[in-house]
């Protein structure tokens, strides 16, 4: 008995290895499938558009960071999310404005970009925050754990933020200043980079750094994920489970504010239907990277970012559908995409 | 029976009625969209499915009918049934392919996916501007006997034209339509689907193969999605992106099955009258109210943004009035007849 139990986990084991080998490889053929644009272009263009790439990968990254925190922790799908991501576009570009009317964007050096990117980025999270927290206490708690009115009550929320933006900002696109230090660029390889694509890499990397680590190694997911099982235990253990909702609801709203401003910046143009534009981007990297997974998020949207890039270079008209394409075919091997969990 | 009898003599009376052309377009739009929101009210209330690709829908049968009309060299009544066989294609073979891909997996997965096609099909409307002429859109003219400028003569004061032909055209159609799906939703199908939505695992158990159900659901509920398409095509002559794809038309559709009340097909024609006629007179109304206070130009943004009061009441009405309209009279009738009962 004693030693069929330890074969047993034996066998598993070694399955499990397989498994996690079988995994490498199958990423491994992934990740090649992305030295295949070099048969049309040569390795410095190559080169230019994979940055590109990474860079839009990033901040697409940073739109479907919130719609997985909020979905994977609270299983809420939160449409409202494009409009606060063009809220906290709004919200920074405002900002940036009112730097630009003071003269500073113009004249700015590369360590003052930096400073006024900032400021953008902190009015639009803040903004977002507080979007946010008035989103989760008017009406996603009234209902928690029915999808159906989730779905419905976040599209209405959507519609009020959106036209609220009008009303505040007006219906016409406008152009966004970019600091002057962003719009230079220095040479790797032979490769012009713009340091705002530098820019937008490391915010992506930190932000899924950040995540991973307040998932991961503290209590606030496992809190959240009980409260969604059952809220009247976690109460009983202390934690003020509707504040914690709130918080991470907040946060999500703030990615997809910080999200809306560097994505702002990197089109130089704000409109009031951008979220829309962009939802669509963010969908499409929580399907392919599964539902709720941080890392499958960050994944997928490199994907995205990426292919997106090599085929708006080869067939411009093609890149949008392209990225259907690779969604199609992640959904015929995974249903559930590619980290999603049972 | 004597109510709906009553109901088809008085709108076939309406040009008649009221010779005003205003009068006229508002109900052909009503009618339009009571079977465009209850074929909606056919997935979400009667399936449990929400679909964000109805408007898309919709759509392509619009499109159908006026790219046809528009390149066929010269355009005969042949055309009509041409595009309803086209739009018909279309939309079976699309819905066949999103129910493949998502349905596998989850109801909300689905809404995910449409709501990313539907962005698509906004963005493709737009952009490829050789085939469906932009934002700018397409008008054309009907052929032969609905011809707007072909009259008949005139009868009781009224002039018999295309356009009076038209408007008997889609009531006859309406009438099909609905009886249609009040026929499906009766019928053992319609029973099974209702099963579905209330308990699936249940429901599999029994023997049912409830992919298959939901797939008769999602074709037949889009093929009238889009034949009501063809209709509001053929009622304007004009087609545009805005006008078919936006998500606002998806807004508003869910908007008017919410307040008719989710399951109950007759709640589609309150919630389409209901909105049409806000849609018609409540921006002109708050023009006037904010002419008492001109020089406020908040006053005045909050009077062009009329869409905001529609997105404050979706908000309202998922949270404090579920059932929609039928829904509670029936439910009241249900307490009132318990309560009758010894």
């Amino acid at each position: 008995m004693e030693t069929g139990g330890i074969m047993t986990t034996q066998t598993l084991g070694v399955e499990k290895s397989r498994e996690r080998i079988k995994t490498r490889i199958n990423m491994g053929m992934g990740m090649g499938i992305f030295l295949l644009p070099l048969i049309w272009m040569d390795t410095t263009t190559y080169f230019t558009l994979t940055v590109a790439g990474i860079s839009l990968g990033m901040l697409i990254f940073l739109i479907a960071s919130g719609l997985t925190l909020i979905f994977g922790l609270m299983d809420v799908l939160n449409l409202a999310h494009a409009a606060f991501f063009a809220f906290g576009a709004y919200a920074g570009a405002a900002v940036l404005n009112g730097f630009d009317s003071l003269g500073w964007i113009s004249t700015a050096s590369l360590p003052e970009s930096l400073l006024y990117l900032v400021s953008a980025l902190l009015a639009a999270g803040l903004t977002g925050a507080v979007l946010g927290i008035a989103t989760e206490t008017l009406v996603i708690r009234k209902v928690y754990g029915d999808h159906l009115m989730q779905l419905l009550v976040t599209v209405g929320v959507s519609f009020v933020i959106v036209e609220i933006l009008k009303i505040v900002w007006g219906v016409n696109n406008e152009v966004v200043p970019v600091p002057m230090g962003f719009q230079d660029s220095f040479i790797l390889w032979g490769v012009f980079i713009e340091y705002f694509r530098v820019v937008a890499i490391v915010l992506g990397i930190g932000v899924f750094a950040g995540l991973q680590f307040v998932l991961k190694k503290t209590k606030i997911g496992i809190i959240v994920r009980a409260g969604v099982e059952n809220r009247e235990i976690v109460k009983t253990t202390g934690y003020n489970i509707s504040r914690i909702f709130t918080l991470i609801f907040a946060a999500g709203a703030a990615l997809a504010a910080t999200g809306g401003i560097m994505m702002a910046v990197f089109n130089q143009a704000v409109d009031p239907g951008m979220g829309d534009q962009f939802l669509i981007f963010a969908l499409i990297v929580v399907i392919i990277g599964g539902m709720g997974s941080v890392t499958g998020s960050f994944i997928g949207a490199v994907m995205v970012g990426l292919s997106f890039n090599y085929v708006a270079y080869l067939i411009p008209k093609m890149a949008l559908g392209v990225n259907f394409m690779i969604m199609a075919v992640i959904l015929l091997i995974r249903p559930k995409g590619l980290f999603g969990k049972e | 029976m004597y109510y709906q009898a009553g109901l088809v003599i008085f709108i076939a009376l309406i040009p008649f009625l009221f010779p005003s052309f205003r009068v006229m377009d508002v109900v052909a739009k009503i009618m339009i969209f009571t079977i465009v929101t209850a074929s909606f009210d056919l997935l979400l209330g009667y399936t449990g499915i929400l679909s964000f690709a109805h408007g898309m829908f919709f759509g392509i049968g619009a499109y159908s009918i006026a790219l046809i009309l528009f390149f066929a060299p010269n355009p005969s009544w042949v055309h009509i049934p041409l595009s309803i066989v086209v739009s018909l294609l279309v939309s079976i073979g699309l819905s066949v392919i999103i129910s493949f891909f998502s349905l596998r997996v989850k109801a909300i997965f689905f809404a995910m996916l449409t709501l990313s096609l539907a962005e698509f099909a906004h963005i493709l409307g737009v952009q490829w501007s050789g085939l469906t002429g932009g934002e700018d859109g397409i008008s054309f003219t009907l052929p032969s006997v609905f011809n707007f400028n072909h009259s008949l003569g005139t009868l009781f004061h009224t002039e018999i034209n295309g356009r009076l032909l038209v408007y008997y055209l889609i009531l006859a159609s309406t009438i099909a339509l609905f009886a249609g799906l009040l026929r499906f939703i009766r019928s053992p199908l319609g029973r099974v689907l209702k099963a579905v939505r209330d308990n699936e695992q249940r429901t599999t158990a029994l023997g049912y193969k409830t992919f298959g159900y939901k797939l008769y659901s999602i074709v037949f509920s889009s093929c009238t999605a889009s034949l009501g398409g063809i209709l509001f095509s053929m009622w304007l002559c004009y087609v545009n992106p805005g006008s078919v794809f936006h998500t606002a038309i998806m807004v508003n559709i869910l908007l008017m099955v919410l307040i008719g009340g989710m399951g109950t097909l007759y709640g589609a024609m309150i919630g389409a009258s209901f909105l049409i006629v806000t849609e018609n007179w409540l921006p002109g109304l708050l023009k006037h109210m904010a002419a008492f206070a001109p020089e406020s130009t908040l006053v005045n943004n909050l009077a062009d943004r009329w869409q905001l009061y529609f997105g404050i009441l979706f908000i309202l009405v998922v949270l404090f009035f579920p059932k929609g309209v039928i829904g509670t009279i029936r439910s009241q009738m249900n307490l009132n007849r318990q309560a009758k009962q010894p």
